[in-house]
């Protein structure tokens, strides 16, 4: 499994090849999904007429930027390097992206409450996107104690 | 010879109130930005984003996350609605489920 170490102030991500290589494969296969407009989206307001201003105005740049993240992660992960220095701000860029990658999985697999991993199904855990919770979780997991520490 | 009569006073509705001070501040700077729990997003990437984005110490930044959790939602900030606008643009960013609203 990548390793995401901190030395000297630098936050390094350790990922083979065929962990680069399973990243990107999950930003592809997810990324169409994040392209449409997820159920999940969050609304900013209550009042419909604000929230259409909302839509119209601030959404597109959430979205554009949502696509950045995938990216730059994507781009960084297509290098051939067995070990991404990051900044704070790339570890936060990479934050962001999995955390979109993991709220498409998990709407995918029909997640709607706490719990989930204790009460899924062995028919759900067989679920590539299943496996993209728990892997993105480990990373995000150890990207935020590399911020922390 | 037209005969005149008394003026009739015009009769002018009363000058809406105008609000005072403590409505306006309502108004201008008590919006809230509440965060809503969701199945996915981890607990401790949560407590990061509160941290970064309102400059909270880790234990404010946990107490609202562990709210958030908890009881389903929690309000992270009391700001002016252009703000809090931004602000909960920056959460929607970052993939957490924010709204704004008047208490």
């Amino acid at each position: 499994m990548a390793q995401v170490l901190r030395r000297r102030g630098r936050i390094q991500v350790k990922v083979n090849r065929s962990e680069r290589e399973a990243l990107i494969g999950i930003i592809d296969s997810l990324s169409p999904r994040l392209a449409a407009p997820l159920a999940t989206a969050p609304r900013a307001y209550d009042d419909a007429k604000l929230q259409a201003e909302y839509d119209r105005w601030v959404r597109p740049d959430i979205e554009k930027g949502r696509e950045v993240d995938l990216t730059m992660v994507r781009d960084a992960l297509s290098g051939g390097e067995d070990t991404l220095p990051l900044t704070e701000a790339q570890t936060l860029v990479w934050l962001r992206a999995f955390n979109h990658l993991r709220v498409a999985a998990g709407e995918i697999l029909g997640i709607e409450g706490d719990g989930w991993e204790d009460t899924a199904t062995e028919a759900t855990k067989q679920k590539p996107e299943y496996g993209v919770l728990i892997a993105l979780g480990y990373l995000q997991e150890e990207l935020v104690a590399a911020l922390d520490s | 010879m037209a005969t005149t009569s008394a003026p009739t006073p015009t009769k002018v509705p009363a000058p809406a109130k105008a609000p005072g001070r403590e409505e306006r501040d309502q108004r201008e700077f008590g919006w809230n930005v509440m965060v809503w729990n969701d199945p996915i997003t981890l607990m401790s990437y949560v407590v990061l984003v509160l941290r970064r984005l309102f400059g909270y110490d880790h234990a404010t930044a946990t107490r609202l996350m562990l709210q958030v959790h908890n009881e389903g939602r929690a309000v992270v900030a009391t700001q002016p609605r252009e703000q809090a606008e931004v602000s909960v643009a920056q959460l929607h960013s970052f993939g957490l489920q924010a709204t704004l609203g008047r208490p």
